[in-house]
């Protein structure tokens, strides 16, 4: 107990010293806390992006049917499965689609691109096509509207109202069809790839030009009541829908890369905090090698008076133990400051942003856990406390004989 | 009479065996026995801070033996060495001897709570030794708002609080003027006949080494001349 007091009255030697060090590891603290809030925010903002812009939760599809797109490869029992989706109380929307690849001409111009036939109704429970609608209106069901991209649209030299002829090829037989339509908005999605290559018709329409049939559809798109998050991936209707002919994947096994650079980002804090406190640990022995040549002496003193070596490693340590407390205290409150602006304002980034194909349109709203609060301070004091162990042991190595020779 | 302080052919050199050897303590060869008041004088860089750090185990000798009441020290490491000196030695040195951040009956204390004293013990003998070294009342002070003199008061206060057969005392006056230097050494020969406590202190002032009851002069290291008044 003595050896705490001791240590605690130690700190307020060198106030100046004490209060560098404690700022070193407190800001360092509080940059972590505010990192890994963003970063967090930022996994989240790009979750929200990938899912909730058009690929959904998860999707469901015939076996190998994404390698190409292959129009042939469609869901023959669409209206069995749609009746399962219908019943399962874990969906909060599901929305089918036909998807095509196409030529898209209007009279100036001419563009390959993708073409979704999608639900007009579910379609809004899953993705933002309506909400992406620069111009003109979001599909009502009549057969001739086709959103395009506004990308597309300026290739095309097209606007509203102008005709634009779909150039595909039938399913099962690879006929050659012609539809036209006309452009009844103009959409707006931010990523690149979406705004110049895809357009999007109504689902019927798009059924008729391929000649496919009401049962038959390539895709469902689905989201659930409880989101398919970074931790929470797995579900039980995929596993179920799961057999040999249908494939049923969470959006993470669908983006592959993406699941990379999100498992790389959720790294980031670690590797960060790793750097942050490599340097605040060089920066803690500095400090503690400061304090003990500028107390050899008094060690010497201590020693010769019968002070254990192992009294002087407890003292250092403690020392080192009690700046770990103050600057997390500081940290702590740093963060939560800084957490509490970040959280509610975010950070804009002044403009649209895309980033591996995800559009970051909105500000990160940085996300703040106990755990930051809790785990990241443990982590703090026991690397400080390891950054001490060196100094401590040379300080209870020192011979008194050689300190009490020192100066005075 | 027993010998508490027993040295045989105690060498301590520094350096390699060439030209840069210092022989800072040489073959010394010297019984104290209970109760004496003894001062190790000689000028600068005689040894006589060497051979009182050799006494004490702060330092370990080149070769040679240190006994204290028949332990030979020049053995003993670590915590067993630490434990030693807290048990069985008192030390005064020449300044800052005390934890700046604690108050002077802190000071005093310390040495207790490393003994395991319990705590109603060592209230009683902090009061005791402010008493004995004329601090009553001046307890709670830290050190920088003591004197020099008052501050080596608080230092033989707590040598001695843990009833120490030896008492070792490095120039203890060295930072004092003459007259706080006289009163302090009268305290310590007063406490010495009164406790009957071995005090060896090393010193050069003539005015402190004429209080001493033997005098051993030393010389590069050897001993010169052994008087016993």
């Amino acid at each position: 107990m003595q050896t705490a007091s001791l240590a605690f009255r130690n700190l307020f030697r060198n106030t100046r010293r004490t209060v560098l060090t404690v700022m070193l590891i407190g800001f360092s603290l509080t940059a972590l806390i505010a990192f890994d809030g963003v970063m967090r925010g930022m996994i989240t903002l790009m979750v929200e992006n990938i899912t909730g812009t058009l690929t959904g939760e998860a999707q469901i599809h015939r076996a190998d049917y994404r390698e190409n797109l292959d129009v042939d490869l469609y869901i023959d029992n669409a209206n069995e499965i749609e009746e399962q989706l219908q019943q399962d109380t874990s969906l909060q929307a599901y929305a089918p689609r036909v998807i095509t690849g196409a030529m898209i001409s209007s009279s100036y111009n001419v563009s390959a691109g993708l073409v979704y036939g999608v639900d007009a109704e579910l379609e809004q429970g899953i993705s933002k096509i309506s909400d992406a609608v620069a111009s003109g209106e979001y599909l009502s069901g009549d057969d001739s509207e086709l959103l395009i991209g506004i990308s597309m649209a300026e290739l095309l030299e097209v606007g509203l109202g102008d005709r634009i002829v779909l150039t595909l090829s039938e399913v099962d037989n690879g006929e050659l069809a012609q539809a036209l339509f006309r452009v009844s908005g103009i959409i707006e999605f931010g990523v690149r790839e979406l705004d110049e290559s895809f357009a999007f018709i109504n689902i019927a329409s798009a059924r008729q030009v391929l000649g496919m049939s009401e049962q038959q559809t390539h895709e469902f798109a689905l989201n659930f009541v409880t989101p398919l998050d970074m931790e929470n991936t797995s579900n039980a209707l995929l596993e179920e829908l799961n057999s040999g002919e249908i494939e049923a994947l969470n959006w993470l096994d669908l983006n592959p890369d993406i699941s990379l650079v999100l498992e790389l980002s959720s790294y980031s804090s670690l590797m960060i905090g790793a750097v942050l406190f490599l340097l605040a640990s060089l920066g803690v022995i500095n400090s503690m090698f400061m304090s003990i040549y500028e107390r050899i002496y008094e060690f010497g003193v201590i020693k010769a008076i019968g002070t254990r070596p192992q009294d002087i490693r407890k003292l250092i340590l403690f020392e080192a133990f009690f700046i770990a407390l103050i600057s997390c205290g500081l940290g702590i409150i740093l963060g939560v400051a800084i957490g509490a602006y970040t959280s509610t304002n975010g950070i804009s980034f002044g403009g649209e942003l895309e980033f591996s194909g995800i559009a970051f349109n909105n500000a990160i709203l940085s996300e703040f856990h106990i755990i930051q609060f809790t785990q990241f301070p443990v982590y703090v004091v026991l690397l400080t406390v390891i950054a001490a162990i060196y100094p401590a042991l040379f300080a209870a190595r020192i011979i008194p004989s050689e300190a009490l020779q020192r100066s005075l | 009479m027993s010998a508490v302080i027993s040295t045989t052919d105690l060498c301590r050199f520094f350096g390699d065996e060439d030209e840069t050897l210092v022989k800072a303590v040489d073959h010394v060869s010297i019984e104290i026995e209970r109760g004496e008041f003894t001062a190790i004088v000689g000028p600068s860089g005689s040894g006589k801070t060497t051979l009182l750090h050799l006494i004490g185990g702060l330092d370990n000798p080149t070769s040679g033996s240190v006994d204290l009441s028949g332990t030979n020290i020049a053995e003993m490491t670590g915590t067993a060495l630490s434990d030693f000196r807290r048990d069985h030695i008192g030390f005064i040195f020449q300044a800052y001897n005390l934890i700046p951040v604690f108050s002077a009956e802190e000071n005093i204390e310390y040495i207790m709570l490393l003994q395991g004293v319990d705590p109603a013990e060592r209230k009683h003998r902090v009061s005791e030794m402010l008493a004995q070294v004329g601090l009553e009342g001046l307890g709670d002070r830290r050190p920088n708002k003591l004197s020099g003199g008052q501050q080596q008061r608080v230092a033989i206060a707590r040598a001695m609080v843990s009833h120490p057969e030896i008492i070792l005392a490095d120039e203890p006056t060295a930072n004092l003027d003459s007259k706080t230097g006289i009163a302090l050494l009268d305290l310590m020969k007063e406490l010495n006949e009164k406790h009957n406590m071995t005090f060896v202190f090393s010193t050069h002032d003539e005015k402190i080494m004429r209080r001493a009851s033997r005098l051993i002069h030393m010389m590069d290291g050897m001993i010169e001349l052994d008087e016993r008044k």
